[in-house]
């Protein structure tokens, strides 16, 4: 009970007040751009040629404000949007009128998580284990040679490793697709040939995603891990003659995980938010992208739907953490 | 130790230099003689063809996305007020309009309707005749019922694109009989079936027998859509990258049939790749057959693939017909570009010939009016202006006599700097030159410009830097989007460049919201098109000249509706409210334009530059006989509607 | 001088060290370059590297290698200003949290959370947008710093947890000693690897997304970063164009940059700690 009243409910209190801080920096932060969403529309529709007659424009920009919810203060937006997210209701997409948002969400958002779970998911355990191992046998040869590998890779910057990948494996030998999500004509339906083309089309977002992403968690952990094998513990254990791969498991895995979980919990509420690069360069479909264009074209509602999506998520994997520190690290008490 | 990680480094950078080279070499590999004329290739140099299903490869014709991903696949519901990506497809081949304008051979073709609209003395009423025996998709006859329905749909939904505009004008429409439409109107309108001339939109007709069993129109998904055009939807991405369409079975029934003959490919699929340089990959491995790109990005692909070729054949490559002018608009709403001699001194201090240099390696038509550069306006309006531009003065005195700042020489020099850079002429006939580079351009005189500027009270402080009247430093704030294919960032940053040699301080500020930034005032000079574009096909002038009308003029701050320069002039007022009086094919509707061009000149509200140089690249491994400027027989955009009346002429290789 | 001779043994340090040197060297070389970076066209446009011209030209007609330069400056400095700030709040809130507890360390997490749960890129770009010309390079490393530290307070935070459950806290409060003692001379030891890690992850990060946002066109492009290096190069197709030197020196320069920042922290925490120095020196005796 008392683990409840002390411990538990101050930190879904907690859990509640990031995700109210979140929600409203995101409503607010649009709104001190300068983009009117109005705007952006009709010159969307007229920049390439369309003719809109000057005096309609006028009545349209008023009538589309209504429509868009944009009439009145924007404290009284604020009111109505917790009023509506409340139940559930992220309300239409601007650049989109009058589409839900949840509904544009839902077209892009499985291409995200199925790419971005098992990326990060890949990367990290790939990524921790080479580190681990690095970090363990620090004076091995072939060590050095990972960690020095590693430790080029991981500066490049992604869009050009992304390009170079593409370049490399779409073109000067094209075995891979060079962009969209699936071939042309391809149905989505559950049989191994669609499995195959949506792998297929997967693989070199995903490729550049985990090589990248492997050797950032490799760093971390070959250093934290290094650390570790020299502690006082571990001397001893050595000393005593327990055999290298029990103290490897017993000892330093559980200790070095502890960073490395948080790392995992959050990246992988970060899912939510897509990967916006990735997706650009390799034209993959993907929240990422959708949200770039919200944001462009000041659709404060889509930009609402996806960022909450990503709020909640980070701030539930960073909830689960501290809940679940206690269970790695026997050491901490929950207070 | 030391050793081997310098090792390990360079075998890194050397791979990494490897994968460039390699693509960048490509062009010496890629140029030999990878297929032999009548041997059929199993597997394409460049990879896998496409999969396209059942149709194969070579009868499907695929192009570009110029919208984009689109972010609502399942929905063809153009005519929500909104933006719904029309070019995948749906205003190429799945709609056709009552007319469209055809720039190339400058003429507006009726498409829907069967002649163009007739309206009576007073402008308050308009018939329009319809082409027969055109069907929709699913069978059922196109008549007047279905504009009747369309139009008082739309001014009873508000959201519906033409909502506000049927309001205003529309008091009453009705079918006289099965073929003709009557539009009574509220007040005159001269210009009300402009609504209805396709160029890259317009009101396309719906089916009344889908629509008027809809209960929300605006949030209908009309999916799968009902076609008027040669082709319905096979299928489409459900991440929005492509969308498939196939040959009706009765194109007959279309207006494209009825005017061309049959559409050749069975299948056309709109595919958005990306960035650029993915649409270069795509193309060298002929994966798509028909994109637009910037000048680089073309540059690249013709040395990456030989069966790509651009609209015309060599240097300069350009489309010189589209009907847009390029350039810089100035905030003529606020100080010191409200003055008429500041705007004319920023003129004067850019040399066409680095402007165009450094834009598009000279690749590009100059245009000093108000109006495209394109050979039909060349005719329409360049040609009749020259000499009444040849003796043009400004009002300030150079040597004792009044200046003259048009340049007729500014072509040559254009071509001596087209040599310079080692490229070879595309014709030695001067005539031929003006065609395709223009007539010419202003003087590049900062000397004028700096007197210009002095006469106003402008200082240069020591180091040679311009102040302003007032004594504080002067700093042009630019604005422009972030990409940089488009052809105003390009404009943006060459003109940054000529000012900043002339001594002004300039910042160019790149945004995603520039939209929001120049409609609203809040810039001194933006890339956005310095005169709108004129309708493209037809000589009359009202589409651009009309936004500079005064009675839209709005102070800087609110938005704005006319054109971005806010500029406004009681003689230009005049010469619009003529033009609204004249029936849109009186030949008096030039004399008129001209006019007002004359009063774009004197006050130079913004600075117009180059014709759009649109870059396209044909492959013409599955297909040939493409417009290019050998034959021009129709628009060469993959994007505009136009595209469904160049099908039919494509010529399939048998590859 | 003593500790840099001692860290010159270190092979890895002694490359780390040179290449940071000429780094640092091309950027002091930037105030001598001969030309303005803001003007194009004053040199041959496309020029592979020569004699003349060391890293060639690009396709605005400028010299590459006094472009580097002054990239070189100007990413360093804002890399620098984003580790460094974010650092100080990373440590403070993340020593402070996980050291005092209860309420101080409930409300710097609700503060520190609501940072983590914020999706970074969205809001640059929407910071980006309000700040517009304002937006150098100073400014977006002190934007990039407030946003880069909230993760690694965290990581800090439940490393002081996991160090306060331990013995010798509970001596050395015993003991009397004071919290500041306890802090600097047993926990930071502790958390400078961390901190030396993340400083170089976070100066990876921020040079990563002002390349991100340079790539994208939303920074000050007329400001010379390795950024907005890239984003010419590759607007101008560099890469398919063949102009290699003009996309690679940008990125070479970068992963140098980072190579020679992990390389750095490595061996500098590594000399922190006392009893791989000992080590080192032993092995190194050993070697030689």
């Amino acid at each position: 009970m008392s683990f409840i009243k002390r411990y538990l409910l101050p930190r879904l209190l907690q859990y509640f007040l990031v995700i109210f801080v979140g929600i409203t920096v995101v409503f607010i932060v649009p709104r001190l751009t300068p983009v009117d969403p109005v705007q952006e529309m009709i010159n969307t529709i007229t920049q390439r040629g369309a003719y809109m007659d000057p005096e309609a424009i006028e009545q349209l920009r008023q009538s589309m404000k209504e429509m868009y919810g944009l009439e009145g203060t924007v404290f009284s937006q604020y009111i109505s949007l917790w009023r509506r997210l409340i139940i559930g209701d992220f309300g239409p997409s601007l650049s989109q009128f009058p589409t839900p948002v949840v509904k544009l969400i839902g077209i892009s958002l499985p291409w995200t998580l199925g790419l971005m779970l098992v990326t990060t998911l890949l990367s990290w355990i790939i990524g921790n284990i080479l580190g681990g191992i690095a970090g363990y046998f620090s004076s091995s040869r072939w060590s050095a040679a990972i960690e020095r590998f590693m430790m080029v890779l991981r500066p490049i910057p992604y869009y050009i490793f992304a390009l170079i990948l593409l370049l490399v494996f779409g073109y000067v030998i094209p075995i891979f697709p060079i962009a969209g999500g699936t071939s042309i004509g391809l149905k989505i339906q559950f049989s191994w040939k669609v499995i195959a083309d949506l792998l297929r089309h997967a693989i070199l977002p995903a490729l550049s995603m985990i090589l990248l992403g492997m050797a950032g968690w490799f760093q971390t952990m070959r250093l934290v891990m290094s650390n570790i094998v020299r502690e006082d513990y571990v001397m001893y254990a050595r000393a005593g003659g327990l055999r290298d791969t029990k103290i490897a498991f017993n000892y330093v895995i559980k200790n070095a995980m502890l960073p490395q979980v948080t790392g995992l919990a959050l990246s992988l509420g970060q899912i939510f938010g897509g990967a916006m690069v990735t997706e650009m360069v390799f034209s993959y479909p993907g929240i990422g992208g959708l949200l770039y264009t919200a944001i462009n074209a000041g659709d404060y509602n889509l930009i609402m739907g996806i960022t909450m999506f990503s709020i909640l998520g980070i701030a539930t994997g960073a909830l689960l953490v501290d809940l679940l520190y206690p269970l790695f690290d026997p050491r901490i008490r929950y207070r | 130790m030391k050793l081997r990680t310098i090792i390990a480094l360079l075998c890194v950078i050397a791979l990494f230099g490897f994968t460039l080279a390699g693509c960048g070499g490509q062009q010496e590999t890629g140029k030999e003689p990878s297929q032999e004329p009548g041997e059929k290739p199993a597997e394409e140099p460049g990879g896998k063809p496409a999969e396209t299903g059942d149709v194969s490869r070579s009868e499907t014709f695929i192009v570009d996305v110029l919208g984009g991903r689109v972010t609502t696949p399942e929905n063809f519901n153009v005519w929500a007020q909104t933006w719904r990506t029309p070019d995948r497809g749906v205003q190429q081949l799945m709609l056709e309009p009552l007319w469209i304008v055809e720039y190339v051979t400058g003429e507006v073709i009726n498409a829907l309707a069967a002649e163009g609209p007739e309206y009576n003395e007073d402008f308050t009423k308009m018939v329009v005749k319809l082409r027969q025996g055109m069907y929709w998709s699913d069978g059922v006859e196109f008549t007047a019922d279905d504009i009747v329905f369309d139009v008082e749909l739309v001014k009873a939904t508000e959201g519906m694109s033409y909502h506000t505009e049927f309001n205003t004008y529309v008091d009453k429409v009705y079918a006289e009989d099965k073929y003709t439409v009557v539009f009574e109107f509220k007040e005159g309108n001269s210009r009300f079936h402009t609504f209805f001339v396709d160029r890259w939109g317009g009101f396309r007709p719906f089916p009344k027998h889908i629509f008027e069993e809809v209960d929300d129109p605006v949030s209908f998904e009309f999916n799968p859509p009902i076609s008027s055009g040669p082709y319905v939807l096979k299928d489409y991405d459900p991440g929005g990258y492509w969308t498939r369409w196939t040959k009706r079975e009765d194109w007959q029934k279309t207006p494209t049939g009825a005017l061309y003959g049959e559409p050749v490919p069975k299948e056309v699929v709109f595919y958005y790749y990306g960035n650029p340089e993915k649409k270069v990959l795509a193309q060298a491995q002929h994966e798509i057959d028909l994109i637009e790109v910037t000048s680089e990005t073309l540059k690249a692909i013709l040395e990456k693939s030989d069966t790509s070729r651009a609209y015309r054949k060599e240097y300069p490559y350009f489309v010189n017909v589209d009907p847009c002018i390029t350039g810089i608009s100035l905030n003529a709403d606020i100080e010191p570009y409200n003055n008429k001699d500041v705007r004319w001194a920023l003129t004067l201090a850019i040399d066409i010939v680095e402007e165009l240099g450094t834009s598009f390696d000279g690749m590009a038509t100059m245009g000093c009016l108000a109006v495209p550069p394109t050979p039909v306006y060349l005719e329409w309006y360049y040609k009749p202006m020259e000499e009444w531009l040849r003796s043009f003065e400004l009002d300030i005195e150079v040597d004792g006599q009044k200046f003259k700042p048009y340049d007729p020489e500014a072509t040559k020099r254009l071509t001596e700097y087209i040599k310079s850079r080692g490229y070879e002429l595309p014709s030695e006939d001067e005539e031929e030159l003006k065609q395709i580079f223009g007539y010419g351009w202003w003087k590049y005189a900062p000397d004028v410009a700096e007197k210009l500027l002095e006469r106003n009270g402008f200082k240069r402080d020591n180091s040679g830097k311009w102040l302003l009247p007032d004594g504080s430093p002067w700093k042009i704030h630019m604005v422009t989007g972030t990409n940089p294919s488009n052809i105003g960032y390009r404009h943006v940053f060459a003109v940054q460049q000529a000012w900043k040699k002339f001594g002004i301080e300039v910042e160019v500020e790149t945004t995603e919201n520039a939209a929001t930034l120049t409609q609203h005032g809040d810039f001194d000079a933006t890339g956005t098109w310095p005169a709108l574009e004129p309708w493209g096909g037809h000589p009359d002038m009202y589409r651009t000249l009309r936004s500079w009308h005064s009675k839209f003029y709005k102070p800087t701050g609110e938005p704005n509706v006319g054109h971005v320069s806010r500029w406004h002039h009681p003689d230009m007022d005049k010469v619009v409210d003529e033009l609204e009086g004249l029936d849109w094919d009186d030949p008096k509707v030039i004399e008129n334009g001209i006019e007002g061009l004359k009063i774009a000149v004197r006050e130079m509200p913004s600075i117009q530059i180059s014709g759009y140089p649109g870059m396209v690249s044909f492959d013409e491994q599955y297909w040939t006989n493409f417009p290019g400027a050998e034959n021009p027989y129709c628009q060469p955009y993959h994007h505009w509607p136009n595209l469904k009346y160049m099908l039919p002429f494509l010529k399939p290789t048998g590859n | 001088m003593a500790v840099l001779r001692e860290l010159l043994r270190d092979g890895k340090f002694t490359f780390a060290f040179t290449v940071m040197s000429i780094l640092i060297i091309l950027a002091i070389l930037s105030f001598f370059s001969p030309y303005d970076m803001s003007i194009w066209n004053v040199v041959p446009r496309d020029m592979p590297p020569s004699a003349e011209y060391i890293l060639g030209t690009n396709s605005k007609g400028q010299d590459v290698f006094w472009e580097m330069t002054v990239a070189i400056k100007n990413s360093l400095i804002m890399a620098v200003i984003a580790a460094f700030f974010s650092r100080l709040i990373a440590i403070a809130v993340g020593l402070l949290a996980g050291f005092k507890g209860g309420m101080t360390d409930r409300t710097l997490m609700s503060i520190n959370d609501s940072f983590i749960v914020l999706p970074v890129l969205p809001i640059l770009i929407l910071l980006g947008a309000i700040l517009k010309e304002r937006l150098n390079m100073i400014v977006l490393g002190l934007i990039l710093a407030i946003f880069g530290w909230a993760w690694d307070a965290r990581l800090i935070r439940s490393q002081t947890l996991s160090l306060r459950e331990r013995e010798f806290t509970n001596t050395a409060m015993l003991s009397g000693q004071k919290v500041y003692e306890l802090i600097f001379k047993e926990y930071l030891p502790f958390v400078i690897p961390i901190v030396s890690a993340t400083a170089i992850n976070n100066m990876f990060w921020a040079v990563g997304m002002e390349v991100t946002m340079a790539i994208l066109g939303l920074s000050n492009l007329t400001i010379p970063t390795l950024g907005t290096m890239m984003h010419w190069a590759i607007s101008y197709q560099a890469m398919l164009l063949g102009y290699w030197w003009w996309i690679a020196t940008p990125v070479v320069v970068s992963v140098l940059l980072f190579v020679s920042l992990y390389l750095l922290s490595v061996s500098v925490s590594q000399y922190l700690d006392p009893r791989t120095r000992i080590q080192r020196i032993g092995t190194a005796k050993v070697v030689k």
